[in-house]
């Protein structure tokens, strides 16, 4: 019923999804108990809502029945709650008039072997749905302009990319680089992996591609020192140290509707003593590679490596810095233990690669698990065990130690491992060189992301919204994750995550306004005591604050309102407010309580548990 | 909407060939962008090979609660068509972009006649091995292709059909029409883009596997529905006899990294389904024993290290060692010899009662057979430039992205699908002059 007492004109779908519901529940059942609710008007069942046979049923019933609220039982919220609103709002009614039932994965499909259970708590999850239905009010999504003009924060090959593909698409990009050159870690790669290509060479194809669009603003030497606003419009300041692209020397603002963060990687380092690390002839594999490439074939890899002696074995250790265990691997306390993905296929190619241009040196790599997944990178493998590489298979929980060796012996350094190829052999590997194979870590934009409200994972990279069904999105609306910033990856998984990233921000602002939910805080002044409890407990910046309200009597008091666009609808003000002055649209409270007492109605039967409908979203 | 201009004739922005996870979502973002698509399928039903996983690593979601909202997205967007039981005869560049021959195959139904009832495939008394349950269930003649397909449209699988007209009597809308032909329709699109997708390597490869004649031998992609809720049995048995397996064998490898089979290239998904399946195992049959027989472990992407020490410490037995070969024994359980490379490097023969060959990826379709890209050694699409634009191919507007690239998880193709997506937009931009006039650019 409304406010007034008058009944409500629902519809109710109950949907079989073609037996998924309706071989456990009883369909029949379900629909005539919800059709004895006094606030509906029809209800009916039919096999699959979704289809076009269902949605036009409904069209058809608002129009001709004067339906002002529609129920819709079947699968999840998250599949087809767009489908109805969208359903309802081609027949004239506001789109969030609409109530969704879950009754497949939390009814037929949890409790595929009671069917007399199943049908009873369909019905109460249904007639929940009704309740709820029955206490929705119109709702309008909340729409800001958007800024037709993106920030890409970092200039390797991710933020390059991503730039280019904008620009290309016709936007305005704002390419902000720390350093006073543009392509990051790749610069450093004397050869890179599939082609063979320079970094440099690499680099300077995809900047001079990205110089020549008028539409990328470069700026080097720039820093990004604070973001405010929201998905369509933020407002960024940025710090230079010299003058580059359209900023000068010292702070500027820009305004931006989306920001991609592409903010790379720091190599690990080890820790002094780590794998003999900071001794002589131990190096990582960056700086090994380094000087590789830069010597020719005939030249004297002592000499490159600034090294007094010969070279003549070189030892490779894998997963430094990497795939780290408690218990196993000190390090300094935090342990990281992810994979970092490249440093498996760098090694065998630096490896062969060695054993190529220096074939009197000895080359001896040690690892647990060789990771070279990509197709051209198990060709490397093959290759570099045809080139003479002798492989060492460490136990899963085991390590290699590096010693200095006696003074009387041959080689200065002495590198220990058990290999389990050779059924467990204790070995001693006297080598002149070891090569750490370090991977990557996150970090080295910390600020940023904070001004961001990007969250990072439990690796410290940052994150995504769903590794499947938001890979390249924050939690944070407008702000897009591109290459190594999210995780270890190659240049080209960083360079096709940046054109992803791009491909957002592009369905994001090539409209003029951003919509959203408007599953949002709501204040009510008049019970606002204005305590500020609600901003205290938001995690969203900008999202809710105090205000200066002047109130009927002519005084003035501080008043909380919520910036629609800021709030994310997760209602942890609505838990602290003393006066229940805020709610979420929506999903108000007295909605909650509606439809906790259709569930609870008459407890003769026992529910099973879990019953109540999802919390929609899309 | 792409348009018909005429009949036989569509006009289009991009064709996008091939309706599984990568097809649906480089087809979604290019719509969100304003542009019309043509999806066209092989199959009766869009959701490639992902529709028909049970959980996906590394979050363990339910794959049908991922693909499905792309699904029905890609089906419900007003930009995008979507023709599925259609194959592409050709696609040649010509004048501003391309010109596609596509053939839908007829179904022996009328698509729009029909609504999904089943009543035919209640009626139909011809039972045939289910492909979409690897063949471990069963489906009728006529057949809806599975219960979370779209289109919701019956098909009649005529070679197996019996032409009782059982079906035709069930039906209430009359759809079964046995008359239908194929329609040839000549499509114009300014890009094309390959998400062809990949096949398994099959079971039946090696003959020191048995050659696919061993019912207990069954592929990585059977055990995913096996564990799947719609599986055809339920819940975990094995083929033979029904009986719920409690020594379960994991052969890492089994395609791929096997120059024998022409396949040295490592198929990037086999380690981590198999710790996977084997931790959903874990989960149904929690007295199974369950052991995987590996090379390396290659897990290698965010979160997949995590997952597999989670699974070490779950009590998953990981051995290295080669799998030499695999007898039959008459009670349905198998004898492998398995040669560790791990402790003294000893040849074991051990039993199990059920083996899961981890087979690998291959390309989904001989695209060179209609399309003028060239592919490597093992048919898979080659990139223009690998490093920084993976998705172009060496033919200026046509696209590829997915497996038909290169195995890969579906992680990674979900982001190249967007990647894609987004070359295609700039691209389409790039070719058109504001008037809406063409003009050729040169490609990168």
């Amino acid at each position: 019923m409304d406010e007034q007492g008058v009944p409500r004109r629902i519809g109710v779908y109950v949907c079989h999804c073609g037996g998924n519901i309706s071989d456990v529940v009883d369909v029949e059942t379900v629909t005539d108990r919800a059709g004895a609710d006094e606030d509906v008007v029809i209800a009916r069942h039919l096999p699959f809502m979704c289809s076009d046979e269902g949605q036009t049923t409904i069209e058809k019933d608002i129009a001709e029945l004067g339906l002002d609220r529609v129920v819709v039982a079947a699968c999840t919220p998250s599949l087809h709650e767009t489908t109805f609103r969208r359903t309802v709002s081609r027949a004239g009614l506001n789109a969030y008039l609409y109530q969704h039932a879950n009754i497949r994965e939390q009814v037929s499909w949890a409790h595929v072997h009671d069917h007399a259970a199943a049908t009873e708590k369909a019905a109460r999850v249904v007639q929940a749905a009704i309740a709820k239905a029955a206490s929705l009010h119109e709702l309008d999504m909340v729409r800001v302009a958007a800024v037709h003009r993106a920030l890409v924060v970092g200039g390797g090959v991710a933020g390059l990319r991503a730039a280019l593909d904008l620009a290309r698409f016709g936007m305005e990009v704002v390419l902000v680089e720390r350093s006073k050159v543009l392509g990051g870690h790749t610069l450093r790669l004397g050869r890179t992996y599939p082609t063979e290509e320079p970094g440099r060479a690499l680099v300077e194809r995809l900047a001079a591609a990205v110089r020549a669009e008028p539409l990328v603003d470069v700026r080097l030497s720039t820093e990004v020192t604070g973001v405010s606003g929201y998905v369509g419009d933020f407002q960024v300041t940025l710090h230079s140290v010299a003058p580059s692209g359209n900023g000068s020397a010292g702070s500027d603002e820009v305004e931006v509707g989306a920001i991609v963060l592409a903010t790379g990687f720091r190599d690990y380092e080890p820790a002094a003593g780590e794998y003999g690390f900071g001794g002589p002839g131990v190096v990582t594999l960056a700086a090994f590679q380094e000087r590789l490439y830069a010597e020719e074939p005939d030249g004297d890899l002592a000499a490159a490596l600034g090294m007094q002696g010969p070279v003549r074995a070189v030892a490779f250790l894998h997963c430094v810095g990497s795939r780290q265990a408690e218990g196993i691997d000190g390090g300094d306390g935090e342990l990281n233990t992810y994979c970092s993905r490249v440093c498996c296929t760098a090694s065998v190619r630096a490896a062969a690669e060695t054993r190529r241009r220096f074939p009197d040196v000895r080359v001896v790599d040690v690892f647990r698990d060789i990771r070279t997944y990509a197709r051209d990178q198990e060709d490397a493998y093959r290759a570099a065990g045809q080139a003479g590489v002798l492989f060492v298979r460490l136990p899963n929980d085991e390590r290699a130690r590096v010693e200095t060796a006696a003074a009387e012996d041959p080689y200065p350094l002495l590198v220990r491992a058990r290999d389990s190829l050779t059924f467990g052999a204790e070995l001693e590997l006297p080598v002149d060189v070891v090569v750490l194979a370090t991977g990557m870590e996150p970090g080295g934009a910390d600020a940023l992301v904070a001004a961001t409200k990007a969250p990072t994972g439990a690796d410290g990279f940052l994150l995504e919204v769903h590794p499947k069904l938001r890979p390249v999105e924050s939690a944070t609306p407008g702000i897009l994750l591109a290459g190594t910033a999210r995780g270890p990856m190659d240049i080209t998984e960083s360079t096709t995550s940046a054109s992803a990233a791009a491909a957002k921000v592009a369905t994001l602002l090539a409209r003029d306004q951003v919509e959203m939910e408007p599953f949002v805080a709501k204040v009510d002044p008049s019970r606002c005591s204005g305590n500020g409890a609600c901003v205290s407990a938001c995690p969203y910046a900008g999202a809710i604050g105090l205000q200066e309200l002047e109130l009927e009597d002519g005084v003035v008091e501080q008043r909380a309102y919520v910036n629609p666009v800021a709030c994310k609808g997760c209602g942890a003000c609505v838990a602290v407010c003393p006066n229940g002055a805020i709610d979420v649209q929506g999903w108000e409270i007295p909605q909650y309580v509606a439809m906790v007492d259709a569930i609870t109605a008459d407890d003769a039967t026992p529910v099973p548990v879990g019953a109540g409908t999802e919390a929609g979203s899309s | 909407m792409s348009e018909r201009t005429a009949a036989g004739e569509i006009d289009t922005d991009v064709l996008v060939v091939g309706a599984g996870i990568a097809g649906l979502q480089a087809a979604l973002d290019l719509a969100d962008q304003g542009n019309r698509v043509l999806l066209v399928e092989r199959e009766a039903s869009i959701g490639g090979r992902m529709i028909a996983l049970s959980k996906v690593f590394p979050t363990m979601d339910c794959s049908s609660c991922i693909t499905t909202p792309k699904m029905s997205s890609a089906a419900h967007h007003e930009l995008v068509t979507t023709f599925t039981y259609t194959d592409v005869g050709s696609v040649e560049p010509a004048g501003r972009g391309f010109e596609a021959t596509i053939v839908r195959r007829p179904r022996y139904v009328d698509e729009e006649a029909c609504i999904g009832c089943r009543l035919c495939e209640y009626a139909c008394p011809v039972d045939v091995p289910h492909e979409f349950d690897g063949g471990l269930g069963a489906r009728r003649a006529v057949y809806i292709p599975f219960g979370t397909a779209i289109p919701q449209k019956a098909v009649v699988d005529l070679p197996n059909c019996i032409l009782c007209g059982k079906c035709e009597k069930a039906c209430p809308t009359d759809a079964i029409d046995f008359l239908q032909e194929p329609e040839t329709i000549t499509v114009r699109a300014r890009a094309v883009v390959l998400t062809t997708g990949y096949r398994p390597t099959p079971t039946g490869a090696k003959k020191e596997y048995g050659a696919g004649r061993i019912s207990n031998v069954i592929g990585g992609l059977d055990m995913e529905r096996l564990l799947s809720p719609n599986g055809p049995y339920g819940r975990v048995l094995r083929p033979s006899d029904g009986k719920v397996p409690e020594n379960i064998a994991y052969v890492q490898c089994a395609g791929s990294r096997d120059e024998t089979l022409g396949v040295p290239y490592c198929s990037r998904v086999c380690c981590m389904y198999a710790v996977k399946q084997a931790m959903l195992l874990s989960g149904s049959l929690p007295v199974a024993d369950i052991t995987i027989y590996y090379m390396d472990i290659r897990a290698f992407g965010k979160g997949y290290e995590e997952f597999f020490q989670t699974a070490r410490s779950m009590g998953i037995n990981f051995v290295k060692a080669k799998v030499a070969r695999i007898h039959e024994r008459p009670d349905g359980d198998l004898d492998l010899r398995v040669e560790l490379e791990e402790d003294d490097g000893r040849v074991e023969d051990v039993t199990h009662d059920l083996v899961v060959l981890s087979v690998g990826l291959q390309p989904g379709d001989d695209v060179r057979r209609f399309a003028p890209v060239s592919t490597d050694a093992y048919g898979f699409v080659r990139s223009a430039d690998p490093a920084l634009d993976a998705t172009a191919t060496d033919v200026p507007g046509l696209f590829a992205a997915g497996t038909a690239l290169a195995p890969k998880d579906i992680v990674d193709t979900v982001a190249e699908a967007s990647a894609v997506a987004m070359r295609v937009a700039a691209y389409l931009r790039e070719t058109a002059t504001p008037a809406g006039e063409l003009v050729g650019v040169a490609h990168g």
